[in-house]
């Protein structure tokens, strides 16, 4: 019970935005709260998120989606095929990607937090002023860790993570070379489209 | 003799079906894949033969209970420690060599052929290295992407080194002229059900190929530095606002 208070306590500094001030903001504490918190949060109220995938969702919007910077990713995945673009545009793309990230990311969590563990490693030599990499390692149920880092690069509001990198495999390099074809041979209106369709599909 | 001239032909065979297969020849990555209208028609042999292959690793999976799985996993894996320990010696990685004979006569013994990797939970490392990762820390850094028949996504370089690797590898050496197919073909199978999870992905890419190609040649960076490959650039993906050149795509569709 203690916990459970303790933990709702958690949840609520971090909706105030207050954690942010008192805290330190370099990339690996801000990893380490946020996935612990969030991590923490699902293995608690398994059952209420299992029925309410929403409930779920709307977490993963509120914790982490400040960490990240979806609209950075999204210039450099779309890369050359961005250049003429108008803005919404891109920012209608980066929506797109940032829908079908919580959803996937709420399933995971759904499937996995009771289940694997995060060990964030150290930052390791000094911190870059501008780029940095934050270590982390998936620890699997059954033994063997999957090694998993963030790239993080410092922004007007702060770090913010730009790029998800497991066992040398670049989220925003793979992406890019799939994304960038699509959108010159189909438009980008039909790619926004079909990861919109994902979307739904994945939420069947 | 007979089995041994049986592979040959099989690669002179991927090679004149891939003449057939009617795949675009596009040039998506010009620097790392020069050769792409070959590896892509490979490629398509490969997928091909993954018609016969895959339905025989998913019943494997199927019937195979885990940890079962995981003993064949450890068994083949212990058997590529010979070319590791070489390849640590190559690259001057001797504390690490002495523990990959540790790991191999500990797994093999009291490991059970190496069914259990006791090694591990006793605080034996495991390390992977091949010739073609010890080429590149010699300095031999890029190689063309080279799609094998059969084997599938290499280098060059890599591919090169597998081929001496084989010739001391103890599953590696049925290709030339061992009679240990059935234990060749199992680690075939074994290895294809690993990749099971990731089909749906591959299937539903806009292009597969160039995600298998990302997929490996990333991943095979990541083996060569250790897990500790340098960060990436990102800004060259911002330069692409800014240059000038014009997609050649739309110059030659």
């Amino acid at each position: 019970m203690k916990l459970r208070i303790l933990l709702f306590a958690i949840t609520l500094v971090f909706s105030s935005g207050l954690l942010a001030q008192t805290q330190a903001d370099d990339p690996v504490s801000l990893v380490e709260s946020i996935t612990g918190a969030i991590f923490a949060d699902v293995t608690e109220n398994m059952e209420e998120y299992t029925a309410n995938p929403e409930a779920l969702e709307a977490l993963v919007r509120r914790d982490l989606m400040p960490l990240l910077d979806i609209n950075y990713s999204a210039r450099l995945i779309l890369g050359r095929a961005g250049r003429g673009l108008k803005q919404e545009k891109i920012d209608e793309f980066a929506t797109s990607m940032t829908d079908l990230l919580v959803n996937r990311y709420a399933k995971g969590l759904l499937y996995f937090s009771s289940e694997v563990k995060i060990r964030v490693l150290p930052q390791r030599g000094e911190l870059n002023e501008k780029l940095t990499r934050v270590r982390s390692r998936v620890v699997m149920p059954k033994g063997g860790e999957a090694p998993v880092d963030y790239a993080f690069h410092n922004t007007p509001d702060g770090w913010k993570a730009f790029d998800v990198i497991v066992e040398g495999i670049s989220y925003v390099t793979t992406y890019r070379n799939q994304i960038m074809p699509e959108v010159k041979a189909n438009g980008i209106d039909n790619v926004i489209e079909r990861l919109n369709k994902g979307q739904l599909e994945l939420a069947e | 003799m007979q089995k041994r001239l049986s592979l040959i032909s099989l690669l002179i065979l991927s090679l004149v079906l891939a003449g057939c297969a009617g795949t675009q020849s596009r040039h998506t990555d010009p620097e790392n894949d020069p050769w792409e209208g070959y590896n892509r028609k490979v490629y398509a042999f490969n997928d091909g033969l993954d018609k016969v292959v895959r339905p025989v690793a998913v019943a494997y999976d199927k019937i195979t209970p885990d940890p079962v799985q995981r003993g064949f996993g450890n068994f083949f894996r212990n058997l590529d420690a010979p070319v590791t320990y070489v390849n640590l010696v190559l690259q001057g990685k001797f504390k690490e060599s002495v523990e990959t004979i540790g790991r191999f006569l500990v797994n093999s013994t009291i490991g059970l052929l190496g069914f259990f990797d006791l090694a591990s939970k006793w605080g034996l490392p495991y390390y992977n290295e091949d010739l073609g990762q010890t080429l590149a820390t010699w300095g031999y850094e890029d190689s063309r992407y080279l799609m094998l028949p059969v084997f599938g996504p290499s280098t060059f370089r890599d591919g090169t080194g597998r081929l001496v690797d084989s010739y001391y590898h103890p599953v590696g050496r049925v290709l030339h002229g061992s009679n240990e197919w059935g234990l060749w073909i199992f680690r075939g199978i074994d290895t294809r059900a690993r990749y099971l999870d990731q089909d749906a992905e591959l299937q539903q890419a806009y292009d597969p190929y160039v995600l298998m190609r990302d997929v490996w040649i990333q991943n095979r960076q990541y083996q060569i530095y250790d897990g500790d490959p340098p960060m990436m650039d990102y800004d060259l993906y911002l330069d692409d606002y800014s240059e000038e050149e014009e997609p050649a795509t739309e110059v030659d569709p």
